[in-house]
């Protein structure tokens, strides 16, 4: 049998950098900013990053500038770090659900929620039918694409999250009061369709268009409402019909319970990219008791057979640095319970913009070095798994 | 019949108390200026819900993180947990953690408003205890928790308590439900109400609970599942405290007529649950509303 190699990704935003934030704020930048700068662009041997530090320093650089420059050393990490396939942290873009409601036709900015204590989050209403002129993120990717030799998977949000973190004051108007299941149920499922094949789909085509292989829709609400798991299904599979590329989901923080059996109408769908990691313990070792984020979910992924598993071994909310060992035993871990390591890529739970970039660096340091180390164990000396 | 409406619960924080809050944690502002925007969102709320002619007023809950933490922190044997997610939102709370035999140590002070004049919200006795992970009995949790907290509201004027329960209506048991409440004193009215669910299956078990209404999300919950004749007085919630949408007065006059048709008991106009969930511009536009359907459907009811 051919030796096991594993892919390595990120999922993707990472944090934007204090010299691209306080721009964009209209703050003025301190040294410290523009320190830290120059100190990333020399570790990543960002190609005339000088160039950017004497901008910062003039204040002679474009919002666009910024942008782009903020892409440039966000690749570069990745690239550092060891990753297989990279993309641009989400630097040009607001967040994952703004980014979309503020593009999109049909949909209107209504201001702040509460998320918990005082953390709030902007949410937007849908007014009418969603619609976009034309595709989203096209010169975002062929951005990437210039600046990078490595492969490139582009995340784009979910039509069920857009639809579920949305105020809905169009498909629920009628009948809301006192109304059935049904109804209510009927109008999310139009609101989640509209979205995919209004919204997304014409960005996914646009993407693929111009070159992209590999298309990550991100569905973090996916299980917030455990029966609705089928629109899920139904907005990614509207969203990306008929495309001929490389096509998974993200999910994270949610009942995986819920996925299946509804999971296994998703067309094509190469994998589940999953957090695991935030379940688990922090043990090295390879037994259930060693791994118990991972044990309840991987059997699912057993039992069912279908997408593969995009292995979230990174806790995105926590500054430990998981050692490359602990990252190994992850994966031997997940080879044993699915018993085919070919099912299986490695990433981080989920996007990592929570965690500076220094602690970033570390942590993709080692989930690359971990990978390899369970490589060389697979390839090395041949479990039952890998047999 | 007279037709009365309330804004029992959390009630959003309007777009200054939210920077201040912001500032706070970033080190920007000082406590002190936090707490003054505190009382101006809490004498501005009262002020909407005075113009919307509401029966009794309501503090907002302003303080409050959510609907468990200020009784968690005030208890002997509680603490708050790490963050769970609240119901099927992209908000969360604080579970409570049990560390010992509960017993409230120091009850949450009354809001500064006139006494006969207004509602407490509080948490149901069956939802704390879900809150806990069960961890502490609904029953236990009402007698020594929420029992003398009440007792401390009555004293101070509270006309009415709202008893929310999110939980009740997706994952809950009427019985040990009823049985808590059964722990309560009875010096106030009290309303059980279940917001952002489905309450078709609870409202026959809830004919015997010891409360004077109960509060039901017509969101969630469909006309028809109201039956003939029901003999308590139903807490309508007829705006939707999770939509961005403003209710039309007509639409919910229209709702109102046909649920009269249906002779519960009494009939009372609400929000099917927490404000929060909405920004507060929106809120306050909601209250005007329900205000506008109350006068609007005095002669009706």
């Amino acid at each position: 049998m051919s030796e096991v190699r594993l892919l390595t990704r990120e999922i993707g935003s990472l944090a934007k950098p204090s010299w691209r934030v306080k721009t964009f704020a209209g703050r003025p930048l301190e040294e410290a900013d523009i320190a830290e700068a120059e100190r990333w662009g020399s570790r990543l041997e960002v190609e005339a990053h000088d160039e950017l530090v004497e901008g910062l320093r003039a204040g002679s650089l474009s919002p666009g500038q910024i942008d782009d420059w903020a892409a440039i050393y966000a690749i570069r990490l990745l690239e550092r770090v060891g990753l297989d396939v990279v993309y641009d942290g989400e630097q040009k873009r607001t967040e994952m659900y703004d980014h979309v409601a503020a593009f999109a036709h049909g949909f209107e900015p209504r201001g702040t929620v509460r998320s918990f204590d005082n953390k709030y989050y902007a949410k937007a209403a849908v007014v009418e039918a969603p619609s976009v002129d034309g595709p989203q993120d096209v010169e975002e990717f062929e951005f990437v694409r210039a600046h990078t030799e490595r492969a490139v998977k582009v995340p784009l949000t979910g039509a069920y999250t857009m639809e579920d973190w949305s105020y809905d004051e169009h498909y629920a108007r009628e009948g809301a009061l006192g109304g059935s299941k049904e109804r209510r149920y009927e109008a999310r499922r139009r609101f989640v369709s509209d979205v995919a094949a209004k919204v997304i789909l014409p960005n996914v085509q646009g993407l693929v268009a111009a070159g992209a292989e590999w298309i990550q829709i991100d569905e973090p609400a996916a299980t917030t409402k455990p029966d609705e798991v089928p629109l899920v299904v139904e907005g990614f599979n509207e969203a990306t019909k008929g495309v001929e590329a490389k096509k998974s989901m993200h999910i994270c923080f949610s009942d995986y319970s819920a996925l299946w059996p509804h999971v296994l109408e998703l067309d094509d769908c190469l994998e589940l990219q999953l957090e695991f990691a935030n379940r688990d313990s922090r043990e090295l070792g390879t037994s259930d008791e060693a791994r118990p984020g991972y044990a309840e979910t991987l059997r699912l992924f057993k039992e069912h057979g279908y997408p593969n598993v995009g292995l979230g071994v990174l806790d995105i909310h926590s500054d430990f640095v998981e050692p490359a060992e602990l990252v190994r035993d992850r994966i031997l871990y997940a080879v044993e319970v699915l018993g085919d390591p070919e099912r299986i890529q490695v990433n981080p739970d989920c996007g990592l913009r929570t965690r500076s970039w220094d602690v970033v660096y570390e942590k993709l340091a080692n989930m690359v070095q971990g990978t390899r180390l369970a490589e060389e164990a697979l390839n090395g000396a041949p479990t039952s798994a890998s047999a | 019949m007279e037709l009365k409406a309330y804004a029992p619960g959390i009630y959003p924080r309007s777009d200054a108390l939210v920077q201040a809050t912001r500032d706070l944690d970033r080190g920007r502002t000082t406590q002190d200026a936090v707490e003054q925007q505190f009382e101006r969102d809490f004498r501005e709320f009262v002020t909407v819900q005075e113009q919307a002619g509401l029966a009794l007023l309501s503090d907002g809950l302003l303080h409050w993180q959510d609907h468990f933490r200020q009784l968690a922190e005030r208890s002997d044997g509680l603490d708050a947990r790490p963050l769970t997610r609240f119901l099927d939102t992209n908000t969360f709370f604080r579970a409570v953690l049990v560390t010992g035999k509960p017993r409230l140590r120091d009850p949450v002070p009354a809001p500064e408003l006139p006494a006969g004049r207004w509602l407490a919200t509080l948490p149901a006795p069956s939802s704390l205890s879900q809150a806990a992970g069960r961890d502490a009995s609904a029953e236990a949790l009402a007698a020594d928790v929420l029992a003398p907290q009440i007792e401390a509201y009555s004293r101070a004027g509270c006309a009415l308590v709202v008893l929310t329960d999110p939980f009740l209506a997706r994952s809950g048991d009427v019985r040990e439900a009823v049985a808590a409440l059964a722990e309560l004193p009875r010096d106030v009215p009290l309303v059980l109400q279940l917001p952002f669910g489905d309450a078709e299956c609870m409202l026959e078990g809830l004919v015997e609970a010891p409360v004077e209404a109960i509060g039901v999300d017509f969101y969630s919950t469909s006309l028809d599942s109201v039956p003939e004749n029901y003999p308590k007085e139903i807490m309508a919630g007829v705006i939707d405290s999770r939509s961005s949408a403003l209710e039309d007065p007509a639409q919910t006059g229209a709702f109102v007529g046909e649920l009269l048709q249906r002779k519960p008991a009494g009939l009372s106009l609400s929000v099917n649950g927490d404000l929060q969930f909405v920004p507060e511009p929106i809120a306050r536009e909601k209250i005007a509303r329900l205000g506008r359907s109350q006068l609007e459907l005095e002669d009706v009811a």
